[in-house]
């Protein structure tokens, strides 16, 4: 039986129950594709499902199915009919050798057309997540735009094909070979943002190390909850281009991160760049070794922090210690998880931030005022007073 | 592609003349067995050969196929009294050919049946599950597929499938290509017994002498008949088939309709690695509308049918052979609608123990005890607080068991139902309804040091 070659993917059908004369007379037919659905709702696979009308006759019909230069998994391709499936049915596939095609042998109780489906895993039709977030002037809000990016580089013209993400609007476009298509997939206006500075020296590291200065990197933070218009659905990993309204009726552009894969009720903490106008001097302060009994000893740490805000805005600092990495700064490591208790001394007026704060994070939230009428910005000085317990 | 022929020569021995005449028997009937565990297929076809009184030589040849020349057997089962194979020569010049001497008792036509072993002709099973839109039951339908690259036609076989694990010592495709008569080894007969045992099964023999001509009748879908014999299991395909050389073929061998099944989420990290996974539970019984026949080892794909008359693909997994009664578990992977933390909360130490250098003396830090500045410590307990916090984003309450391992001597305290997986692992199983969280809080305190007396968990009852 001839294979038509000329399309990447062909779908033949041939009548065989037929008296041998006419058998002898093959009249082949070509169904065409009606309607094409491309799921992306998993992460590494793309199922194609294709709806064509197939012309059966009574009887036992041979359906071929072909296709060329396409990542087509032959294992997974599934002929389903969509009425009658007790009377059409699929008797046997057959494969041909170092071809890609196959063979349906399918029977039907009654001629006539019938609309089937045609399933397959298609490799090379890749889809990917981007997202662009305006921020208001004030950054206090800011509109985001989560966009589908499917590249099709299959090998195979799919028309005007549904798309569907795993979640949100499902789509109709026309997937053309070779196109890369960025589709919108979810608005989200005026999703309210906290813009953190955040010294962590364990993350971050210094920005001048002689003087002790640390890196302030700034993030927008977004709560993907219903309270802060999103919470539709958990947020794919993707690039995350940032502009801000600068308030003359144009945006700028003022960084990009890549976006992690958030879920529900999760932050997703996009990097805009590291703050010059906020500077803190960390320092240890005291390091105190004391000896409880034989080589059993608590080792008492105080940090100091002195901070400026150069800025023209209130804005509040976050500073994370981790206990662990505190214990190598000052008596080296021993491997062993850090007991610890906030000593006295400690200047923080709010405390440990409960919910962020672990067995070894300590978070610890800031405010700042900004800083004066004349440019002078008030130096705050905090203390960390860290009693690291029962280490030997 | 004919490649196999068995010629009734006009003349003995054929190889010592130049001038010969033969006739070629066709063959009627063909009989594959086919095992999935090593790649052998018992070959039993019938032709139908003419004798006349006296020693009749036959030629059999099998060029460019993959047959064990060791295994080539002649028998005339209806014929047995009236004729006997005198001797079997392998030509040291003619590669893939052997000849018998046959001694008739007169002139008859008879029945040869010819077996052998063949490599290159395998099968495999899958199954394709496809879910209801709410997840809760499910189609099953198992597929067998033969591929044939032996490089013979076996045109209206019947076809037999074996699941099951046969030993072999050489392997049919070593041996295919091996020269008879240049230090060939014989099949231990134990084994080549075991498989002709297989082949001899009284009811398989007659449905052999009895194949029908053609395939089914049009438009039904062949049932595959399914039976147990000894350590296998036997699928038969009804009718016959013919797969041409190169080809595969695939066939539905079962249907399971509207199968239960169950989900729950799991954290094993030896099995699924570090991440909550979504699990499909079933069972290959008759209380799930299966368990006619043990599931050989395939591939399993599972769709959701998405109420649009579209599927959503699901995941794609190797199973191995379930027997008849055995469960059947899908890992679909992580759930992004379903999130799964685990939390250290805090840590502390308690029960310091010193040691008195040098001396066998032991103090335990604490209540007064007088300590000396060379004691050191050696023995102590860690104590750890633990959260798994579980978040349900799902329109439907989940079941989630998580599995910890912790080394040590140690003790799980917690308010909780644990139960202890193995002599370091705690199972913990809890439910979260749909849109909430759950966090289920424990204490797990290990005796470090001189103190440690165990290596397991033990499970204590505590805040």
């Amino acid at each position: 039986m001839p294979r038509f070659k000329s399309a990447p993917i062909v779908l033949t059908v041939l009548a065989v129950v037929v008296s041998p004369a006419l058998a002898r007379i093959k009249l082949i037919t070509l169904p065409r594709r009606e309607r094409v659905e491309i799921q992306l709702d998993q992460p590494n696979v793309t199922l194609v499902e294709e709806e064509r009308v197939v012309p059966l006759l009574k009887g036992v019909n041979q359906v071929d199915f072909s296709w060329a230069n396409t990542a087509i998994d032959k294992d997974s391709i599934q002929f389903r009919p969509l009425a009658d499936p007790e009377g059409i049915k699929v008797l046997s596939v057959s494969y041909p050798p170092n071809e890609n095609a196959l063979v349906w042998q399918v029977s039907a109780g009654q001629s006539g057309p019938a609309r089937v489906r045609i399933s397959y895993i298609i490799g090379q039709l890749n889809k990917s997540f981007e997202y662009r977030a305006t921020a208001a002037h004030d950054e206090r809000s800011l509109l985001l735009s989560q966009y589908v990016k499917l590249q099709n580089l299959a090998n195979e013209d799919f028309g005007e094909a549904g798309l569907w993400a795993g979640f949100g609007d499902h789509f109709l476009r026309p997937i053309g070979i070779n196109e890369t298509k960025q589709i919108l997939s979810a608005r989200f206006a005026d999703v309210p943002i906290q813009k953190t500075y955040t010294a962590s020296l364990a993350e971050f590291a210094y920005l001048d190390e002689p003087q002790k200065k640390l890196r302030i990197p700034m993030h927008y933070v977004l709560k993907n909850d219903k309270e802060h218009k999103l919470g539709r659905f958990p947020l794919m990993p993707g690039k995350a281009r940032i502009f801000q309204d600068d308030g003359k009726g144009g945006e700028a552009f003022v960084g990009e991160d890549w976006g992690k894969f958030t879920p529900m009720d999760d932050e997703m903490k996009l990097y805009l760049g590291v703050a010059k106008d906020i500077v803190v001097r960390r320092v240890i302060a005291r390091n105190d070794h004391k000896i409880l009994a034989g080589n059993l000893a608590n080792q008492e740490v105080v940090i100091q922090y002195e901070i400026e805000n150069f800025k023209d805005s209130p804005v509040t600092l976050d500073v994370i210690e981790q206990a662990r990495a505190v214990r190598h700064e000052t008596r080296g490591d021993t491997k062993r998880d850090v007991e610890w208790e906030l000593g006295s001394e400690t200047t923080f007026a709010g405390g440990l931030d409960a919910e962020k704060s672990t067995f070894d994070r300590l978070v610890f939230h800031i405010p700042l005022k900004p800083r004066a009428a004349d440019g002078a910005a008030e130096k705050v000085v905090h203390k960390l007073h860290l009693m690291i317990k029962n280490e030997w | 592609m004919k490649t196999l022929a068995i010629i009734l020569l006009a003349t003995a021995p054929a190889w010592a003349r130049n001038i010969d005449l033969s006739t070629v028997p066709s063959r009627d009937t063909v009989q594959l067995t086919i095992y999935n565990a090593e790649d052998l297929t018992l070959v039993r076809e019938t032709r139908h050969v003419t004798f006349k009184k006296g020693v009749n030589p036959l030629q059999f040849s099998w060029a460019n196929t993959l047959i064990d020349p060791t295994s080539v057997t002649l028998r005339f089962p209806k014929q047995a009294a009236q004729l006997e194979v005198l001797d079997t020569t392998y030509p040291l010049d003619k590669p893939q050919m052997l000849y018998w001497n046959v001694e008739a008792g007169g002139d008859m036509e008879a029945v040869a049946e010819i077996s052998y072993f063949t490599s290159g002709i395998t099968w495999s099973a899958d199954y394709v599950c496809i879910t209801d839109p709410g997840e809760t039951v499910m189609d099953v339908t198992g597929f067998v597929r033969v591929f044939n690259h032996s490089g013979e036609e076996y045109e209206n076989a019947q076809v037999r499938l074996v699941v099951g694990t046969i030993n072999l010592v050489e392997k049919i495709a070593e041996l295919a290509q091996r020269q008879y008569g240049k230090g060939i080894e014989q099949l231990e007969e134990g084994v080549a017994g075991a498989v002709r045992k297989l082949a001899a099964k009284d009811k398989v023999a007659e449905v052999a002498n009895a194949l029908a001509p053609a395939a089914t009748s049009a438009g039904v879908p062949k049932k595959i008949e399914k039976e147990g014999l000894g350590e296998y299991f036997i699928y038969t395909v009804e009718g016959t088939e013919t797969i041409q050389n190169g080809w595969s073929k695939r066939l539905r061998s079962f249907d399971g309709r509207q199968i239960p099944f169950k989900i729950q989420y799991r954290y094993r990290p030896a099995e699924y690695g570090d991440q909550l996974v979504r699990m499909f539970l079933l069972r290959n019984d008759a209380e799930s509308k299966l368990g006619t026949t043990p599931l050989p080892d395939g591939i399993v794909r599972v769709y959701r049918d998405n109420g649009k008359d579209g599927l959503g693909f699901r995941v794609q997994q190797q199973i191995k052979y379930v027997p008849i009664g055995d469960k059947i578990e899908l890992n679909l992977g992580p759930d992004p609608e379903v999130v799964h933390e685990w939390v250290k909360l805090k840590t502390w130490r308690e029960h310091i123990w010193f040691q008195r250098q040098g001396l066998n003396v032991y103090k335990e830090y604490g209540g007064g005890t007088k300590l000396e500045i060379n004691d050191v410590v050696v023995g102590w307990e860690d104590h750890v607080g633990y959260a798994e916090r579980i978040r349900n984003y799902r329109p439907r309450p989940i079941e989630v068991e998580l599995r910890r391992t912790f080394p040590g001597d140690v003790a799980f305290i917690s308010k909780l139902e644990p139960a202890r997986h193995d002599y370091q692992t705690v199972q913990l199983t809890a439910s979260c309804p749909a849109g909430k969280k759950t966090e289920l809080t424990y204490h797990v305190r290990t005796r470090q040091g001189h103190l440690a007396k165990q290596q397991n968990v033990t499970i204590e009852r505590g805040g």
